[in-house]
């Protein structure tokens, strides 16, 4: 999981291209949207392109995107549920 | 068109030093790889980094561009934008029909798509002055920024104090190999020092952003006015030199589109015929043919005739004025099909 | 006192009908154009309904009065097809009888035809005749090729503003008229459905699986068509002189900006309630006197709550009666805001309300829904056709019945 998240967050970093961004600066539970990182709804859909290139994992639904893409954590953990062990 | 407009305000990113600096000491950029790439500024000053990390290369020249303009022109309430592109972002055009192929359309960004709308420079800006006035994007070859500027003569005319009016152009690697195959550009390595001695089929590429804040009343600031303007597409027969004669008749300066392309350079011989004696200084070895370059032609007149100077290092050889230049006629056209005309007053 | 503008000539193409006619026939018959691509080269064919043209490009070149040839894109056709409408509807048998503009609106030029052939564009070991096509990706392509085959060349422009591109053409060519630099411009746009728009719409997660469903609650988006139209704008001085027949007066228009977000209208439609009412005072006729609304309606998520927030701003509870077209012809972006202006005309003229097909629940942001059934025999004096656009481009028209 932790190792899930860490790779996550350098795929986040350079998918939205956040260029003065590490992957240390971003805290697993901060919200990605809004106030955190200050991503918008572009970026959301880019995050899903992102799970779906990267995880092989379709959100088709963007209500649902919103869910899983509320952080770091909340995206590892859909990951995970959604791989095979 | 009737009534006059003045350039407030103005900016260029171009192949040239043009940003920043004073264009009267700055050199001549040259090379002789047939295509003048922009010489960008730090976009930072005037993009947010958050905005900035999704924009590509035409977008950041556009908006910029129009940023340090409206800037310059000390108004602070933000107006109309009006724009012109011939290829809006290219870049994102091709990105997008290629990711289209590699990933078989699933699993897309929407980034290139949303970017290579045409209107897209103009959306940004608008969101980044907080704009909320009229807006519009003419796509239209070598009449974009041309019916651009109609446009925002004609808000002037029905009571907009000032306008944001401008042009933006990329050329990328692929395009440029893709116009080279329907002749476009020539065949030798030309040094753009050397554009006008080639007379051969094709041109060199270039690209550029330019802007102008356009009043309908002058100022102290007041570059030029534009007080009058013509477009003549597909121009047969006697009609080019016609409309020219009837257009003006003995400007002191004249700034003309003239890139070395054998093709179409009659048309310029026609002006030549239709002034002899009248000096003229040609600007596509500054800044490359493209779409929209007659938006840099009017930027680099607005400059001449506001300082009554040439820049030296641009043109060796006419770097002096042999008497004041009160009206500068701007001639230039697109690959034989849009004829542009437009007449340039000291204020 | 500037001058009016009338408009004189209609003629369209779209997936409801080869012609003005047509398409009336079928908003009669409530028949929707939407169904399955048969031309485009997508996955999608049998996922993604579209609203397409009911013929072949080859068939086009028959409905556009040329002898098939390279290089003429199927937008460039659609184009055509619409125009020699518009031209024969005025009367103008020649089109250099009087100082005529062209105003052309395009989203993505000819990608329709540039898009299968790109890969060999780019691909030096690739030659043939389809290097007859390289230069017609860009939207000033469509223009000319129109122009020159039926002979405009007093002033041409193309305008690109996402979807609400020919509404701006309009209103570009009417504000000609009213400075006195034309008598006459032919206004509109074209748009072909292409691979390029169809991913780029769906990659924002916009589009419907099922046929679109505007201003219902349960909408997840819109459905792409395509189709051209063109009106023939004409100075009240020289319609009068030229005995022009009137089919309605454009009396109000206006263009606004959202400035809110690239692809997404602001939550209450601020830019649509501008538009809507700087349109409107220009007309000089009053909320009341609105007849219908032939709304932008794409059913995406974002446009029907913004654009039903700014009518009931403007209009507050009596909202007039209003519906999308969309189902009919699909979004076809930049034809679309002259499609819709035609349709408007026809409303007038015939006294009917076209419904909003697909509708069954209204949605929980609004206290409107719109109409669902034809209505005939309805007086319809003042209409206003709505068109934004992605960069938050807003463009509202007012069509008003010719009253002399």
């Amino acid at each position: 999981m932790e190792e899930l998240k860490k790779k996550l967050k350098e795929q986040i970093i350079e998918a939205l291209n956040l260029q003065d961004t590490k992957p240390e600066d971003i805290d697993d539970n901060a919200p990605l949207f809004g106030e955190g990182l200050g991503l918008d709804s572009i970026d959301s859909l880019e995050l899903m392109v992102l799970l779906e290139r990267q995880y092989h994992i379709k959100v088709e639904d963007p209500r649902e995107g919103r869910k899983i893409l509320q952080s770091v954590q909340s995206m590892a953990e859909f990951i995970q549920a959604k791989q095979p062990a | 068109m009737k009534g006059k407009c003045y350039i407030q305000a103005m900016a260029a990113i171009s192949p040239q030093p043009t940003f920043e600096g004073d264009i009267f000491s700055a050199q001549l950029v040259h090379t002789d790889s047939n295509l003048l790439a922009c010489i960008e500024p730090d976009y930072k000053p005037f993009i947010p980094g958050n905005s900035l990390r999704r924009m590509t290369r035409v977008l950041k020249m556009g908006l910029t561009a129009a940023l340090k303009c409206s800037q310059e022109s000390g108004i602070t309430i933000p107006g109309p934008i009006i724009t012109g592109t011939g290829k809006g972002s290219l870049q994102d055009t091709e990105k997008f029909i290629k990711e289209i192929a590699e990933y078989k359309e699933t699993a897309l960004n929407p980034t290139p798509f949303i970017q290579s709308t045409y209107n897209s420079v103009n959306g940004l800006i608008a969101l980044q002055q907080k704009c909320t006035a009229y807006n519009n994007t003419f796509v239209h070859r070598g009449f974009s920024f041309e019916n651009a500027l109609l446009d925002s003569m004609m808000l002037l005319q029905e009571g907009a104090t000032h306008t944001l009016t401008g042009a933006f152009e990329e050329i990328t690697k692929e395009h440029f190999y893709i116009k080279s195959r329907i002749g476009f550009w020539k065949e030798a390595p030309t040094d753009n020092r050397e554009l006008y001695r080639h007379l051969s089929p094709g041109s060199i590429a270039g690209e550029g952003a330019t802007f102008f804040t356009l009043t309908g009343t002058p100022t102290p600031q007041s570059y030029a006015a534009i007080s009058d303007f013509r477009m003549l597409y597909k121009p047969r027969g006697g009609k080019l030199a016609e409309a020219l004669k009837s257009f003006t008749t003995s400007p002191d300066l004249i700034i003309t589109g003239r890139n070395g392309d054998s093709n179409h350079e009659h048309y310029y011989q026609e002006l030549d015929q239709c002034f002899p004696g009248i000096p003229q200084l040609p600007f596509k070895h500054l800044c490359g043919e493209y779409d929209t370059a007659g938006a840099f032609g009017l930027w680099l007149a607005a400059q001449i005739i506001k300082a009554q100077q040439i820049p030296a290092t641009w043109f060796p050889g006419t770097e002096h004025l042999s008497a004041p230049v009160r009206t500068i006629l701007f001639y230039n056209h697109f690959y034989g099909e849009q004829h542009v005309m437009l007449k340039l007053e000291r204020v | 006192m500037a001058e009016r503008v009338f408009i004189t000539g209609i003629g369209m193409i779209t997936a409801i009908g080869d012609n003005v006619a047509g398409n009336l026939h079928h908003l009669r018959l409530q028949q929707s154009g939407l169904g399955y691509s048969s031309y485009i080269d997508t996955i999608y064919k049998n996922v993604l309904p579209v609203a397409e043209v009911k013929h072949a490009s080859e068939a086009l070149f028959a409905l556009a009065g040329i002898p098939v040839k390279e290089g003429y894109t199927r937008t460039t056709l659609l184009g055509l097809a619409a125009m020699r409408e518009a031209l024969q509807d005025a009367g103008i048998t020649d089109v250099q009888s009087a100082p005529t503009g062209f105003i052309n609106a395009s989203t993505v030029g000819g990608m329709c035809d540039t898009e299968k052939l790109y890969f060999d564009i780019i691909n030096p070991e690739k030659t043939g005749s389809f290097l007859q096509y390289i230069d017609t990706l860009d939207c000033a392509d469509c223009t000319q090729r129109i122009a020159d085959t039926v002979g405009f060349s007093e002033h041409i422009a193309t305008i690109s503003t996402a979807c609400s591109s020919s509404a701006n053409a309009l209103m570009f060519g009417a504000r000609m008229i009213k400075q006195g630099m034309l008598p006459r411009v032919v206004c509109g746009g074209t748009e072909a459905l292409t691979r390029f728009t169809l991913n780029g719409f769906n990659s924002l997660k916009n589009v419907d699986k099922q046929f679109c469903r505007p201003f219902d609650q349960q909408r997840t988006g819109l459905n792409l068509g395509e189709g051209a139209a063109y009106l023939v704008l004409e100075s009240e001085s020289f319609a009068r002189a030229n005995n022009s027949r009137i089919l309605a007066e454009l009396s109000g228009y206006c263009n606004t900006n959202e400035a809110f977000h690239p692809t997404s209208p602001s939550p209450d439609g601020d830019g649509a309630y501008e538009a809507m009412k700087m349109a409107l005072a220009m007309s000089g006729h009053s909320l009341e006197e609105v007849s219908y609304i032939n709304v932008h309606g794409t059913a995406t998520l974002n446009n029907d709550v913004s654009e039903g927030k700014a009518l009931e701003r403007l209009f507050g509870d009596k909202v007039p009666l209003f519906s999308s077209t969309k189902p009919f012809t699909g979004h076809t972006l930049a034809a679309a805001g002259a499609i819709e202006a035609i349709y408007s005309i026809l409303a007038i003229q015939h006294g009917i309300i076209f419904p909003n097909l697909n509708f069954s629940e209204r949605m929980e942001e609004l206290n409107i829904s719109p109409v669902t059934t034809l209505m005939e025999g309805y007086p319809v004096n003042h209409v206003i056709s709505n068109s934004f656009g992605f960069g938050g481009n807003n463009a509202s028209l007012v069509i008003s019945k010719y009253e002399g």
